[in-house]
């Protein structure tokens, strides 16, 4: 059955390709054109506009179809000279927002009419690259895994339902023939166990093995506990560092800003994600529907993306789960690690010149889907780096202070706990 | 007799080791584990991220007063996020920190930390997240050609005008407010004001 449509599906797989190749060579001298007017449109265009929906501009698609190509290409060159020679359709256009379009004087008709070209075609649809990853994804599915399990599994079974069956039939043959056999020494699990336990050897070897066995879980129970590595608690809204960091690229500071400048690395506020998904809104992986997970920012602010406006009643916080909970009363200082101990610990955990110094503590962020606990974020752990490390003090400002101080206690001047940061408020105040 | 019970006993033993290792093994990764007086660790004051129910909409973190500055905070004259605002602001703010060596690095960590994804590191307007296509038509800051939306050359744009624009930010671009201080927009203006002279 698989076979045949798997055949199935190749041919549908070879006519699609045909009548999409055939598509192609047909309108080639205007793929030209759409190409062209695609990268224009990136270039120039989609900072303010998207073709599907209302963005700081109106959706492109809709206006342009609705719209006279001679004028829009006057528009779209130099809309202020149609507002001031008093167009009024110029001027009703206009109104669409406070935000002023650009304007581009030195697009060319030819160029104008290859961006509405695209505009009006829409994104090339990857039909292609669709079909192949639902190939790929089918490749070993859960469902054929079970399948060989269960496979497995019912022939197992059925050779141990055979065997008995063999095991029958050769005794009755015996039986037949008049043999008298000897009841088997088949003892019934209760007596066995009983003998068993009559063994010395076995009593021993049982009891050795009890004690190892609770003697190791009870050490490893009390080694880990109130230790959370590998913690991995479910996020209210699925963010991949994995994502954002890896295939993006975004420097951790740019969400985590306060890592650089305070005790606390923060966990960024809703604007922050803003920044980006007020049009980064990964339609094209939900069949033009907003990114389920991004709708969670945007319900969470009260934000409308079709009119991309604010309602602050119905703003509701995202309730993230804390990964790392360092206790009460050890006072850790992330910009004292970042900042001033960047260099020494890049050297110490051996750090790539790529990688953000985040990584020595916080492992390779880049990679984890989900976020989870790396370090043990134990006492050993921090002493034992704190042991190691070598601190480099060459070219370090927070060092020069230390050893300014030190060298005015040498010749014997005048010093205050101030100037040996007796005035800082967490040395009283924790 | 006894060699087959040494065999079974050495299996038992082999079977039970076996079965602790694997059990100890798999922990459950959305727990926090065994916990042993959890309250010596646990804050007694509310952590910013918990929920409260001292306040009325139950959040720790609470928006400060208005018309307050944390210590330490100078915001420089007001320049409302209007046009009028920011044309004024590009005539009327003036950077008051120097160009130095030391200014313009951190300005350019800055930059490569908060802008660089979309302005790209050279500020050609094609950072990663262009390249990726994920956001597009990034303006060039030394396009000889390039025009604002708020009229002028994107090469000739005052400091006053970056700040602005850094603060308020402008069309798809946000605030960079929550993130950089009023101090490490400057240094961030005084690097764009170097990309802006690139070729």
């Amino acid at each position: 059955m698989r076979d045949i449509s798997l055949i199935v599906r190749r041919v549908w797989k070879s006519a699609f390709m045909f009548t999409a190749l055939s598509v192609l060579i047909v309108s080639a001298t205007q793929a030209q054109d759409v190409v062209e007017g695609r990268k224009l449109f990136k270039d120039n265009c989609n900072s303010c506009h998207q073709l599907d929906r209302n963005s700081t501009g109106p959706a492109l698609t809709a206006k342009l179809n609705e719209l006279d190509e001679a004028f829009a290409i006057k528009w779209i060159r130099n809309w202020k000279a149609l507002v001031d020679a008093g167009d009024k359709q110029a001027i009703e256009a206009s109104k669409f927002s406070a935000a002023e379009m650009t304007t581009f004087p030195r697009l060319t008709d030819d160029q104008i009419k290859n961006i509405i070209a695209y505009a009006k075609a829409g994104e090339p649809k990857k039909e292609g690259d669709k079909a192949a990853t639902e190939s790929a994804s089918e490749g070993v599915s859960s469902f054929s895994i079970a399948g060989v399990a269960a496979i497995i599994l019912i022939s197992i079974i059925v050779l141990i339902v055979l065997g008995r069956a063999i095991k029958m039939l050769e005794r009755l043959i015996l039986q037949k023939q008049g043999v008298v056999l000897a009841e088997e020494d088949s003892v019934s699990l209760g007596t066995g166990v009983k003998r068993l336990f009559k063994n010395k050897k076995f009593v021993f070897f049982f009891i050795l093995g009890l004690i190892i066995t609770l003697g190791s879980f009870g050490w490893m129970g009390m080694w880990d506990t109130g230790v959370h590595t590998g913690y991995q608690p479910v996020q209210p809204i699925k963010f991949s560092h994995e994502l954002h960091a890896g295939t993006n690229q975004i420097d951790c500071q740019y969400c985590h800003a306060g890592a650089f400048k305070s005790k606390n690395s923060t966990i960024p506020s809703l604007n922050v994600c803003m920044n980006c998904h007020k049009s980064v809104q990964a339609t094209e992986k939900y069949d033009g529907e907003i990114s389920p997970e991004i709708q969670k920012i945007y319900t969470a602010l009260g934000y409308d993306p079709a009119t991309m406006t604010y309602d602050h009643s119905k703003e509701k916080p995202v309730e993230w789960v804390r990964v790392h909970n360092l206790p009460d009363f050890a006072y850790f200082n992330h910009s004292q690690h970042v900042v001033v101990g960047e260099e020494a610990i890049r050297k110490e955990k051996g750090l790539k010149p790529n990688e953000p110094v985040c990584f020595a503590c916080h492992g390779p962020v880049d990679t984890m889907e989900e976020i989870y606990q790396y370090s043990p974020l134990t006492m050993k752990w921090c002493v034992n780096c704190h042991k190691d490390t070598k601190l480099e003090v060459k070219g370090n400002a927070f060092y020069d202070k230390i050893i300014e101080a030190h060298e005015k206690i040498k010749k014997g001047e005048k010093i205050t706990p101030a100037a040996l940061g007796g005035l800082e408020c967490g040395k009283c105040h924790y | 007799m006894l060699a087959m019970n040494r065999n079974k006993v050495v299996l038992t033993s082999f079977c039970i080791l076996a079965t602790a290792v694997i059990f100890s093994a798999c922990r459950d990764k959305r727990s926090t584990g065994l916990e042993y007086a959890r309250n010596m660790y646990d804050p007694i004051a509310y952590n910013p991220d918990q929920a409260n129910k001292n306040f009325a909409n139950g959040q720790t973190a609470q928006t400060p007063p208005k018309h307050t500055a944390p210590v330490g905070f100078v915001e420089e004259d007001v320049y409302p996020n209007t046009k009028e605002g920011y044309e004024e602001a590009g005539v009327k703010l003036i950077n008051s920190l120097p160009l130095t060596e030391q200014n313009l690095l951190q300005g350019q960590h800055l930059f490569n930390a908060f802008c660089s994804p979309c302005h790209g590191k050279e500020g050609d307007g094609q950072g990663h997240l262009v390249k990726l296509e994920k956001i597009n038509g990034v303006p060039s800051f030394h396009d000889p050609e390039k025009t604002s939306s708020r009229g002028g050359l994107m090469k000739d744009l005052s400091a006053g005008k970056i700040y602005h624009t850094i603060k308020y930010g402008v069309n798809m671009m946000g605030s960079y407010a929550s993130q950089l201080s009023p101090e490490e927009r400057w240094k961030v203006v005084l690097y764009v004001q170097q990309l802006q002279k690139a070729k």
